[in-house]
């Protein structure tokens, strides 16, 4: 596409500009950066975010240069997507194009200089949370998949498998009420924000479950006591960190 | 119907927006705005109602880049993304129901400054694309084109060189004027290649204000004129009922036996009723002329 030269534009010879190639999903496996990139997904519920804490205090225990990074934290782009939400402004389109743009600012400015700096980037959802949730709302399958084609892959996406009704009855005495957005309620599939949630979250597991084989998601039976699982997560943690910096030093 | 350029966005209806789309594109300093102030008000005039739009203007995310771009730290997929949701919200919430009802929508810019803009930051043309193929494809685009030698004055003594707008985050070194030249250059280069693309009319804005305006009179009068009258059929044609009631009152028998014949033609021919009048050389906004044409 972009190749460098000299240009004619009317009178004028000018010099087009080679830029890098932009980088493509699957072809730059996050294998190819000193870095290693660890991310847990799964449904609201699972215990995901317990366990990558779990985690992080480990990595950091053992002396790695540890970075975590959470879903809708972008300083540049978290305001807005607060105020639609907030305003009940986003469409499906535009839901997933926030989360997309929030996601760009944080693998530009965070996620890929430090894996390049040889960290351990710890994810709380990735874009497997995006694919789930925006296909849930009818998005086409393909779209988001190529909107997200900046991103890189992860050294082990962790999948947090857990039933429906297991994950509902975790949240539903931990917190007192659904936000909007979180319950589908957009979607206009139920009046009562619980019952929306439970549909929801229904068409966000299939989605999961498709992309296991899909994108050969690591998965972690989250029914099990929270020891046995974090054991399995530093185990298969552990056989990636082989060649991974050790940093004294605190990030 | 109205088309995409892939495939719609869901829940999006494409059957009924009988408004006409009109876009302006060109780079900075072409003059796209002084036009649109100039355009909006003599449609009104002749009675159309007018919806005028352009980049950053969404309720949702104008401000969110308008603020990030106040900093330093706006990477190049970040801006091509919030740009995207940016135009997704007036899409959505603006120019879609706009068409619905009726309305010219004007907008300022559309798609193709947004991928110009991300393709001469070095994204991937195919990615850039896929993710715009929702956007409706307009009636028209007129581009103003202006060639480097003539936008250099008007920006140096307009608004003075601006970050975003002399490619500073894409190019190396301090020298904005250098870095300008060869931005604007670079999207005049992308520009030229879309226009072929997308099939740009081309408008010289190297004249006054004012003889690029009368060009444009002329052109916007052409998309708005010859198609009046063929929505006007179509619409009637879906109608059979109401057909007979209204052009009975403003027609002769044999006109509308015409219309019919030549509608349902259209129809046989194309498969859809909105293929128009056009192509009968009839289609002139005039239900009249169609009688004199006989």
């Amino acid at each position: 596409m972009n190749t460098a030269g000299n240009m004619r534009i009317g009178p004028f010879e000018v010099f087009y500009p080679t830029m890098q190639p932009f980088e493509r999903p699957r072809t730059n496996g996050g294998q190819q950066f000193p870095g290693k990139l660890f991310v847990v997904e799964g449904i609201d519920g699972s215990g995901k975010s317990t366990q990558l804490s779990l985690l992080h205090k480990w990595l950091e225990s053992r002396g790695y240069g540890v970075v975590f990074s959470t879903w809708n934290s972008s300083p540049l782009v978290k305001d807005t997507t607060k105020l639609g939400k907030k305003k009940k402004m986003l469409t499906p389109a535009t839901f997933s194009l926030i989360h997309a743009t929030d996601f760009a600012d944080r693998i530009e400015r965070s996620i890929l200089p430090l894996l390049k700096a040889g960290a351990v980037v710890l994810c709380d959802r990735y874009i497997y949370t995006a694919f789930a949730r925006d296909v849930a709302r009818g998005m086409d399958n393909k779209w988001v998949r190529e909107l997200y084609g900046f991103a890189m892959k992860p050294t082990v996406a962790f999948y947090f498998r857990v039933p429906l009704e297991t994950a509902i009855g975790r949240l539903v005495t931990a917190r007192d009420g659904f936000k909007f957005y979180e319950a589908g309620l957009d979607l206009g599939l139920s009046d009562d924000a619980t019952e929306s949630f439970r549909l929801f979250q229904g068409r966000i597991l299939a989605e999961y479950e498709k992309m296991i084989p899909e994108f050969g998601l690591t998965v972690i039976d989250a029914t099990l006591p929270v020891e046995v699982q974090q054991a399995q997560v530093r185990q298969i943690a552990k056989t990636h960190l082989d060649r991974a910096k050790e940093l004294r030093i605190r990030p | 119907m109205r088309k995409t350029y892939g495939k719609p966005l869901p829940g999006m209806k494409l059957a009924d927006l009988s408004g006409k789309l009109i876009v302006l594109e060109g780079t900075d300093g072409a003059g796209r705005t002084t036009q649109i102030n100039l355009l909006k008000p003599w449609l009104e005039e002749q009675g159309h109602a007018v919806l005028d739009t352009g980049m950053t203007r969404s309720p949702l995310a104008g401000e969110g880049i308008r603020r990030a771009k106040e900093g330093n730290n706006l990477g190049r997929v970040t801006q091509s993304l919030f740009y995207a949701t940016d135009f997704v919200d007036r899409l959505e919430n603006e120019i879609v129901p706009a068409l619905r009802a009726g309305f010219v929508v004007l907008t300022d810019r559309y798609i193709y400054s947004l991928m110009a803009r991300a393709i001469v930051r070095g994204m991937d043309t195919a990615w850039i694309r896929s993710i715009y193929g929702m956007a409706l494809v307009p009636d028209a685009v007129f581009y103003l084109r202006l060639g480097l030698d003539a936008l250099i004055p008007r920006v140096i003594f307009s608004r003075g060189f601006d970050y975003w707008e002399s490619g500073m985050d894409v190019f190396p070194g301090h020298d904005m004027y250098e870095n300008f030249r060869t931005y604007q250059a670079a999207l005049l280069a992308e520009f030229d290649r879309l226009s072929a693309e997308f099939n740009f009319e081309i408008v010289d804005a190297s004249k006054d204000a004012e003889a690029v305006f009368s060009e444009l009179q002329g052109k916007v009068g052409r998309v708005l004129g010859g198609d009046s009258r063929k929505e006007y059929v179509a619409k009637k044609y879906e109608r059979p009922f109401e057909i007979v009631g209204d052009l009975w009152r403003e027609t002769n028998v044999s006109e509308l036996e015409m219309l019919l014949r030549s509608a349902a033609a259209h129809v046989a021919i194309y498969g859809y009723a909105d293929a128009g009048m056009n192509g009968n050389g009839n289609g002139n906004g005039s239900g009249h002329r169609v009688a004199q044409a006989k």
